[in-house]
């Protein structure tokens, strides 16, 4: 069957990171494609690490001028071979906020993906330490427009509140308690809970209610900024 | 306050207004739109309460700062390097009205439209004036987005203090990375007619209080340009004395000193830390301000025992470099390493060339 995960939430909630997470961990590299459908950011984008995709023989598709020093990015037509080839897993990573709406053009192709069986995941990928997310009125009345700008219904949440190389479990946690108030309110689903390794496991040993943390995604972090990598702070 | 996790522009805008900054002029260009956008929203909002304007240009804009600041609020426009050559008339005419205000450049690859990526090839411009006539400006050259909400703070007050206007000259990275940070409480700023005499706060000709406000920048007779001039060089020579700002790192035993601003410098201390861990020690002296050039800090650090060579790294093709030699002076051997506009230099080319220098 064929699986889509679209990836959609505010800017910094770590869509991009998720993304390379799905793709890289499928099962079949061959028989997965990464859409980077970021049409709003210049920098800091899933095209940024062509070369890791490339190494793991999987299939990525850049907008046009994507990385390069052009700032008007445009839609590739090659995106149609998500719906007329087959896949097991068609991953797209979206623009932050406004840039939900790249999706909306795509309703008809996904519709008729969902009449012929696949299976389509909408995730909101939520950061309650970013400014626009941190309360479930504002995580919500920021997700009902993007739903509205992407023409299509967010199928779960996922807890990704991180403060970039500062994270730790607290952060999962205040995550926890305002997305565990947006699932609520929404009757929609907690789909996973991610971060790196150490601050996960800990975040876990915590007391939770499972419907509110999904599955534990462990990340890796891919997205990090080159000249940062030796520093003793990371990124 | 709570950390935040927040994007450069974002983060520049809301320390703006936290500061008191209410009036935002500005004109869309990347990698900064970020900034105009969000004060596009904010500055509606009632806690708030203040004015975003998109001008139909750049030039438009830093005259409507210069309009603003006449009355003595707290201003601000920010653009991108095409376009803070374009404002350079007005910053000129600023300088010599002697109208505080905040001036952000997001540098990016220049010359010409150039490159969106990120760029440091504004520094001439900046600091050795990138409009006519004898003027300067307190210039700051962040390498975070936190230390960026500091300069922020110091912007206005400085400003204030000596009624220029005060540039911050950010990389595109420094506007577009995310980054925690710790915002300042909001400080509302009202204007006080005592402390800003000079401010166009209104005048009833059958209630005068004090002199008439008049803010120009034309002095037609020479001997009122030559007062004027005295003036602002008279404070620029205080301001060279007592307000440069600079970092130094892993001084102690360094066998060579690594000069570097904005982001650059992390990537410089990425080395450092790398070095250091094999034993090799690299030092590094980082202006904060670039103007004033803090050349009493480089040079010591340059000259310090120990020291034998200093490696100048930047993303352009050497221009801060002539400010280290200016203030080495010839006692050290200066070296440089860099890209132009747009080129990251990475962590294992400047490693590669600090080693060669230690052949040498």
């Amino acid at each position: 069957m064929k699986r889509f995960i679209i990836l959609m939430g505010n800017y910094g909630s770590g869509k991009t990171e998720l993304a390379m997470h799905f793709a890289l961990m499928a099962p079949n590299p061959a028989k997965t494609l990464v859409i980077d459908l970021d049409m709003v950011n210049t920098y800091f984008r899933l095209s940024d690490r062509k070369k890791l995709f490339a190494d793991a023989g999987i299939r990525l598709i850049t907008p046009n001028f994507a990385s390069s020093h052009v700032e008007m990015l445009t839609v590739p037509a090659e995106i149609a071979a998500a719906f007329a080839l087959d896949w097991d897993l068609v991953v797209i990573d979206l623009g932050g906020d406004a840039g939900a709406a790249a999706l909306g053009q795509y309703k008809p192709k996904l519709l008729q993906a969902q009449r012929e069986g696949a299976d389509i995941q909408l995730y909101n990928v939520v950061n309650t330490n970013r400014p626009m997310a941190g309360t479930p009125a504002k995580l919500i009345r920021l997700m009902g427009d993007m739903e509205r700008k992407a023409r299509w219904n967010v199928t779960g949440f996922i807890n990704n509140t991180n403060m970039s190389y500062e994270t730790t479990a607290e952060d999962l946690e205040s995550g926890y308690e305002i997305i565990k108030q947006a699932a609520e309110e929404t009757g929609l689903p907690v789909a996973y809970t991610s971060g790196k390794t150490d601050v996960l496991d800990a975040f876990l040993a915590g007391e939770h209610d499972p419907k509110y943390v999904g599955q534990p995604l462990y990340l890796e972090k891919r997205m990090h900024r080159d000249w940062d990598t030796l520093t003793k702070e990371g990124v | 306050m709570a950390k935040k996790l927040m994007k450069g522009s974002e983060a520049i805008a809301e320390a703006a207004i936290r500061n008191g900054c209410r009036f935002f002029f500005g004109y869309p260009i990347t990698p900064q739109t970020e900034i105009p956008e969000y004060f596009s929203e904010r500055m509606f909002e009632e806690e708030v309460h203040g004015c975003f304007l998109q001008a139909e240009s750049e030039i438009a804009a830093i005259n409507m700062v210069y309009g603003a600041a006449s009355t003595g609020v707290r201003a601000m426009t920010s653009s991108s390097s095409p376009g803070i050559s374009l404002k350079q008339e007005g910053i000129s005419s600023l300088c010599a009205a002697e109208l505080p205000c905040l001036i952000f450049n997001i540098m990016r690859g220049g010359p010409g439209i150039g490159s969106i990526q990120a760029g440091q090839g504004d520094y001439f411009q900046a600091v050795k004036g990138g409009g006519h006539g004898d003027y300067n400006m307190i210039t700051f050259a962040p390498s975070s987005v936190q230390e960026t909400i500091n300069c922020i703070g110091q912007a206005f007050p400085l400003a204030e203090k000596y009624r220029m206007p005060v540039m911050i000259c950010a990389d595109g990275i420094i506007a577009q990375m995310m980054e925690p940070v710790e915002l300042p409480e909001m400080q509302p700023y009202e204007v006080d007619p005592a402390e800003k005499p000079w401010a166009a706060t209104g005048w009833d000709p059958k209630n005068p209080v004090g002199e008439r406000a008049n803010v120009t920048s034309l002095y037609v007779e020479t001997e009122q340009l030559d007062v004027l001039s005295a003036r602002l060089q008279g404070r620029y020579a205080i301001i060279r004395e007592t307000e440069p700002q600079w970092e130094a790192y892993n001084m102690e035993n360094a066998e060579i000193v690594v000069t570097a601003f904005g982001t650059i410098a992390r990537i410089a201390k990425s080395v450092i830390d790398e070095l250091k861990d094999e034993g090799i020690n690299v030092g590094m002296l980082r202006p904060i301000t670039i103007w004033p050039f803090p050349y009493d800090a480089v040079r010591e650090a340059a000259t310090q025992p120990g020291v034998k060579a200093v490696l100048d790294v930047e993303m352009n093709a050497g221009q801060m470099l002539e400010d280290v030699k200016l203030a080495i002076n010839g006692a050290q051997n200066v070296d440089f390493f860099g890209h132009c506009g747009s080129h990251l230099p990475t962590v294992d080319e400047i490693r590669e060339k600090i080693l060669s220098m230690r052949e040498e």
